[in-house]
């Protein structure tokens, strides 16, 4: 049991820190494979001025194809951004088909184009900080994402993204 | 001519109100008085009641550097007071929302009390306690003489919290919007709001700049999403009408919301009496915006920073009777477009960055275009050349010409 435990946590650990590359590369049809059809993605965050639980963005796998997709239309920022991830805990479920696992996460920006590309290219900004809460369905000793909720802890995030956190 | 040195850069063939001098945007001076002129003598929302549900919650803001605290009373009155210590001027609240029901490390329950010397206030801005205050004032002052100051207050239109800091302000919240709000009125007045979303940007570009891109939809070139499910005669029909004050708005029209790859129709969930799928914007002077689209409100409010710099606040607010079911779609349609990962927010963003890496304080000086004319029609720049008109009635400055340079050289002719 406890070969099949520490199988399992390190096929968790590998997806976990495999999509922080594909999303730092903007593979996201790599980044969908790593997801069940049951995928749930959610960016959340606590808001201290009004007092609430809030959510940013949440969407199944299927709208995160299309939203994916549909990023070459929109008008974005130039600046790649780029992971740094700590998987904290992996938990397995009792039953052995789920696991948790709580991921430390700090997202900087690599600046294209920042406010004026001239002087501003080149330069790394920290953009967010916060954590990735997955969870897991297990089979054997594979791992597939059902639910990803990005928990924020910065708040101010100025321009924004059209990007996946 | 294709391309222009500066003299002949600057003169379009267009008439002084159709262009506005860059410098509006970037000279200190202009930033300084338009902080002592406009946003120290006018209404400013500062946050929505929803907020501060419950007697003794607070609410901490700032209107031109000046801290604010807006408290709930056990009367269940909003009031507004400057959060400033009468004793040596400390801030007396920190924390930008809570309760004083409970108590603080120097404070009793049910007062604002400040940390430094344990001066306590009740949620009337009366000053109830000065830790001995017989043995170092005798009777020189007493806790009678130093409350707080006292803010006009006004709850309105959709339960947003309205001050001024201007003891004289001439009209009343009602009179100040002058209609511009009645467009939505029972949409917004009819049952109580609540506020699910807020957060902020700060951004290196004048609070102007914002509101002008409030203001004009031209920039819809700009957006996928409002190309798609917009751009349509009934798009091109909307009006802009301006009001007293500088405030404007624009009348509504269906949104094809269905037209979007990740959109769907939204004609399930809006709010009392108000058709499924419009969409109502309102630009209030001197930089708010309240947004009614399809099953979502929100409110922008600028908080102007340097000539350079604003901060602006986006809420997104629901009937605070909605269902769970509800509160989740309406949070989904607010998200998908205005959150900070939606789809037009960040293009918006986008925009006044780019203006305002072009107009630092010091460059070049340029005109700024604001001269589509189209029968008000929606691409006319009607919005923003009324709010420029009330902007030059408090400022006493010509937005074409605003250091008199024009004039001068023209009397001198
Ligand atoms: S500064 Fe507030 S009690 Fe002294
Ligand atoms: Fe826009």
């Amino acid at each position: 049991m406890n070969a099949m435990k520490a199988a399992i946590t390190a096929a968790v650990t590998d997806i976990v820190y495999r999509s922080c590359l594909y999303l730092d590369n903007g593979n996201w049809g790599e980044f969908l494979n790593l997801c069940d059809d049951s995928m749930i993605y959610s960016i959340k965050a606590y808001s201290v001025e009004i007092r609430r639980d809030m959510e940013y963005l949440s969407h199944n796998k299927k709208e995160l194809g299309t939203l994916t997709e549909m990023l070459p239309k929109l008008n974005s920022d130039h600046s790649p951004l780029r992971r740094h991830a700590s998987v904290y805990t992996v938990d397995i479920g009792e039953d052995g088909e789920t696991a948790t696992a709580v991921t430390s996460l700090a997202v900087y920006q690599n600046m294209h184009d920042g406010i004026n590309s001239h002087i501003d290219s080149g330069e790394t900004r920290l953009f967010l900080v916060g954590k990735y809460l997955d969870k897991f369905k297990i089979s054997g000793e594979s791992a597939l994402l059902i639910e990803r909720e990005v928990r924020l802890d910065t708040r101010r995030l100025d321009k924004g993204t059209h990007h996946l956190i | 001519m294709s391309a222009k040195n500066h003299k002949q850069w600057k003169i379009p063939a267009f008439e002084q109100g159709d262009y506005v001098d860059s410098r509006i945007y970037s000279d200190q001076n202009i930033f300084d008085e338009e902080q002592d002129k406009i946003f120290k003598q006018v209404w400013i929302p500062v946050c929505h009641e929803s907020e501060l549900p419950e007697a003794y919650d607070f609410r901490t803001t700032s209107i031109a550097k000046e801290p604010i605290i807006v408290v709930r009373g056990k009367d269940n009155e909003v009031r507004a007071f400057l959060n400033v210590c009468p004793h040596r001027g400390m801030r007396i609240e920190r924390r930008t929302a809570g309760s004083f029901s409970d108590g603080q490390p120097s404070g009793n329950p049910k007062h604002m009390t400040c940390m430094f010397h344990a001066w306590q206030f009740d949620m009337k801005g009366n000053c109830v306690d000065i830790p001995r205050a017989k043995e170092g004032y005798q009777d020189r002052l007493t806790k009678e003489n130093v409350g707080l100051r006292r803010l006009r207050c006004e709850v309105r239109f959709g339960g947003f919290v309205w001050v001024t800091l201007n003891d004289k302000v001439e009209q009343d919240l009602e009179a100040w919007a002058d209609g511009a709000f009645e467009c939505i009125r029972s949409a917004i007045d009819t049952e109580p709001l609540e506020v699910f979303h807020y957060h902020k940007a700060i951004i290196d570009s004048n609070y102007k700049l914002w509101h002008d891109t409030n203001s004009e939809f031209y920039h819809d070139y700009m957006h996928y999403h409002n190309r798609v499910t917009g751009f349509n005669d009934e798009y091109f029909a909307r009006t802009n009408k301006g009001f007293k004050n500088g405030h404007v708005n624009v009348n509504s029209f269906t949104v094809q919301y269905g037209e979007f790859e990740l959109g769907e129709s939204r004609e399930d969930l809006s709010f009392p009496g108000f058709p499924p799928n419009q969409w109502y914007m309102i630009d209030l002077f001197p930089g708010m915006n309240f947004n009614l689209r399809g099953s979502a409100l929100r409110c922008d409010i600028v908080t102007p920073l340097g000539p350079n710099k604003v901060m602006i606040e986006f809420r997104g607010l629901g009937l605070k009777s909605d269902s769970q079911k509800d509160r989740k779609t309406r949070i989904e349609h607010h998200n998908s477009i205005w959150g900070p990962f939606g789809r037009n927010l960040h293009e918006d963003l986008l925009g006044i960055t780019g203006q305002g890496a072009s107009m630092q304080t010091g460059s070049e000086p340029r005109r700024i275009l604001h001269g589509r004319h189209e029968n008000n029609l929606i691409h006319d720049e009607i919005g923003m050349r009324h709010f420029y008109d009330e902007w030059s009635k408090w400022m006493g400055r010509n937005p074409s010409d605003p250091m008199d340079e024009q004039r001068k050289v023209l009397a001198a002719e």
